[in-house]
């Protein structure tokens, strides 16, 4: 370990580094639930995964605004449904066992893995 | 079919070499997004294999900007960064990614600009690595001034409107003295970031407007002010700067983000050691 690393060892606060982790993959989970459809891109979230769904109970295809208030048209909203399903939950997934493992990390080395 | 590939500008100076730069970027272009790169670059007499088209351009600038490698270390060098708004003319590619060489690509968001409507596509926000409120300095141009885009991340495709966007900022780049007393910009030297927020600016009618749209995923940085330590594949590690102490540091590590690594000494350094 060069010295610039245990100085910053040494300094660095716990919480503010756990804090700043934390943050970090709360932007990268919000940058996963993404997804990127026929030229649109949509933030998956609890509202578009409900009202897709209540969609579906009614016709099997659809026009959905994208984050760019752009109307896209879905052909096969049963796919579409299950692919957004799919990226909110891996990606909530992946935050929840990311979030844990910084849970369980009482030191700054655990926390960046060092 | 439409061509597409990625763009970058690298132009040595006495201490940085921003073509190694390239060239790491161009092999994780590869890995990550399955693209072809192109350089923009006045050192032409160094291997430059990797990559898919060499422009070589002349180049002769006085800029000097004041580079940090961390809190501690500064040097004031000469700054190559004019040209970028020469990106429409010189770039081989129907659809171009332009970015600057101290990206470091770390998944395969952008990609995605390529299946986009939009024709051009830009980065308003960037998200800071240190934890604090936002240099105004990244939001506008002045105190007062109009929004700030980053010229760092670009997508643009060969329409007849973006022609005409590159056209006035090559005008701008001509006519930068008065274009810094127009838009209340403090610092003289040029630079890109704000020569595309002064384009976009304009070509919406001088108010906020639709031009511009958002790169997919996010953007995150560290000025040159903290360190880059480490890249494992898409894991970074980073040693961020203390704002209130600059004996201090912190720790970050990052995994599958995109980072605009300003230091581009570490950065560098971290080339060195793959």
């Amino acid at each position: 370990m060069d010295s610039s690393l245990e100085k910053a060892l040494k300094f660095s606060n716990y919480m503010a580094t756990l804090d700043n982790q934390k943050r970090i993959i709360l932007e990268k989970f919000q940058e996963q639930t993404v997804y990127y459809f026929n030229g649109g891109q949509f933030t998956v979230d609890l509202t578009l995964l409900s009202y897709v769904n209540i969609l579906l109970s009614s016709t099997s295809t659809g026009v959905l605004l994208d984050d760019k208030k752009i109307p896209i048209l879905v052909t096969d909203l049963a796919k579409f449904y299950q692919d957004i399903f799919d990226t909110y939950h891996n990606s909530l997934t992946n935050y929840y066992n990311e979030y844990e493992q910084l849970k369980k990390s009482r030191t700054v080395e655990k926390l960046v893995e060092l | 079919m439409s061509s597409k590939g990625i763009l970058l500008f690298a132009r040595n100076n006495t201490e940085i070499d921003y073509i190694k730069q390239a060239k790491f970027l161009a092999q994780r272009a590869k890995e990550y997004l399955d693209l072809p790169v192109s350089i923009v670059t006045d050192t032409a007499n160094t291997d430059l294999d990797g990559f898919d088209k060499v422009i070589t351009v002349s180049s002769d600038e006085n800029n000097v900007k004041s580079f940090y490698d961390g809190q501690n270390y500064k040097s004031n060098i000469q700054w190559k960064n004019s040209l970028r708004t020469q990106a429409y003319n010189l770039t081989p590619y129907d659809e171009t990614l332009l970015l600057d060489t101290d990206i470091v690509i770390c998944n395969s968001n952008f990609a995605e600009c390529f299946d986009n409507f939009e024709d051009f596509q830009i980065y308003k926000n960037s998200i800071d690595l240190v934890d604090r409120e936002t240099d105004l300095e990244f939001l506008r141009l002045a105190d007062s001034g109009i929004d700030f885009y980053w010229a760092t991340c670009v997508f643009f495709r060969k329409t007849a409107v973006n022609k005409l966007f590159f056209d006035l900022l090559i005008h701008i780049e001509q006519n930068w003295d008065h274009y810094v007393k127009a838009y209340g910009i403090l610092t003289s030297n040029f630079r890109n970031d704000y020569v595309f927020s002064i384009g976009i600016h304009i070509i919406n009618g001088f108010k906020p407007g639709s031009f511009a749209k958002s790169l997919p995923g996010k953007l995150y940085h560290i000025t040159d002010k903290s360190v880059l330590k480490e890249i494992k594949n898409e894991e970074l590690l980073l040693l961020l700067e203390d704002p209130t102490d600059t004996q201090n540091n912190t720790l970050l590590r990052t995994k599958g983000i995109n980072v605009h690594a300003m230091n581009k000494f570490s950065l560098n350094r971290c080339i060195d050691e793959q």
